[in-house]
């Protein structure tokens, strides 16, 4: 009941993109930015490039819109840039640090002992996210946090859809040890 | 024993999926980036549709250096691409912002031989042919990039400082 605010479609603030209404842009970056910034935080483990690297996919695929044919898939093919993104990103920051750099607000966590055990917990899951392959990462966040079929997951990396269960099971698998290893600490 | 550890990971999923904050500044920084270039769409008038498209038969003859300035280590490379039933082709890539409206080709050669002349850094570059404004086609002659993000096909060509041009 009521008067109810129904949001365009991405299709629709694609064609007023396309159309000149760069403003219409504005309201697809606020759509996707929590969704996709998530996946890029936990691929590649700093924040800063983390959000670099998505500011450079949401330009990019301003510059590129000519290239999406399907428009009300908007989101599909934003994703796939974002994943390339951070492959990029990933492999560089790797070169650049060995060690995973946790997200800095978890920092300040520290400072109230009651919230050790989150802090510990986050830092393990953290940690045991970075020790996985780039690859079995991916697999893993875009199959279990961002909730992707394997079919659309396929689509997105350009890898088949039985290696994608293999690299899942396998980042389970790895998950499992190195968390168990961390209790152990 | 296997039930702890589904639970195990169960509960890292939990955590992962928790909203993670990301800087609202950043759809302020996206929105004043593009505010500096318009997409292609709004660039790329495609004033023959499809028609001629299903019979252009693509073949890269040449893509070399053919001059080279020592001094800036750039080089001048030719693209050719055979596309006799083509209204028009123009080269996209990296290098150019993937704008049509900057390296459009010419038929200098008749019988539909397309060419452009364009002058690059050394550096790895994607590029493509866009046939007709609308069909993008990748370079049968050369390596297919592999990490091509937008879903459509785009080749690779390395621009060697010294030496070898690509």
């Amino acid at each position: 009941m009521g008067i109810h605010k129904v949001e365009p479609s991405d299709a629709e603030l694609v064609r007023r993109v396309r159309a000149g209404d760069t403003g219409a842009y504005g309201a697809l970056v606020s759509r996707y930015r929590d969704r996709l910034g998530r996946y890029a935080v936990h691929m590649i483990g700093d924040r800063e490039d983390a959000e670099e690297a998505l500011q450079d996919s949401f330009v990019r695929a301003y510059r590129s819109l000519a290239r999406c044919d399907d428009p009300a898939r908007f989101g599909a093919w934003l994703y796939g840039i974002l994943v390339n993104r951070c492959r990029t990103t990933g492999a560089r920051a790797a070169r650049r640090r060995r060690m995973f750099v946790r997200d800095a607000q978890a920092l300040d966590v520290a400072a109230h002992a009651d919230q050790a055990d989150r802090l510990d917990w986050t830092d393990a899951v953290d940690r045991a996210l970075a020790r996985l392959a780039p690859d079995y990462r991916e697999a893993f966040l875009l199959k279990h946090v961002d909730d992707l079929e394997y079919e659309e997951i396929a689509e997105l990396t350009g890898a088949g859809v039985s290696a994608l269960k293999m690299r899942v099971k396998r980042a389970r698998e790895q998950l499992q040890k190195y968390l168990r290893e961390a209790e152990h600490v | 024993m296997f039930e702890r550890e589904d639970e195990t990971v169960e509960r890292v999923i939990q955590h992962l999926r928790r909203p993670v904050a990301i800087d609202r500044g950043l759809d302020a920084r996206v929105m004043r980036e593009i505010a500096q270039v318009p997409p292609e769409g709004r660039r790329v008038r495609p004033l023959w549709p499809l028609v001629a498209a299903a019979a252009v038969v693509a073949t890269v003859l040449v893509a070399r250096p053919w001059n080279r300035n020592a001094a800036s280590q750039a080089d001048t490379l030719q693209f050719v691409l055979v596309a006799p039933q083509a209204a028009s082709v123009a080269l996209v890539g990296d290098f150019n912002d993937w704008d049509p409206a900057r390296s459009p080709m010419q038929t200098a050669h008749g019988g539909g031989i397309w060419a452009t002349v364009v002058r690059l850094a050394p550096g790895r570059y994607r590029y493509a042919f866009l046939v007709n404004g609308v069909e993008w086609r990748a370079d049968p002659n050369a390596p297919a990039a592999k990490d091509d993000e937008f879903g459509t096909p785009s080749s690779v060509i390395t621009v060697g400082g010294r030496g070898g041009g690509s």
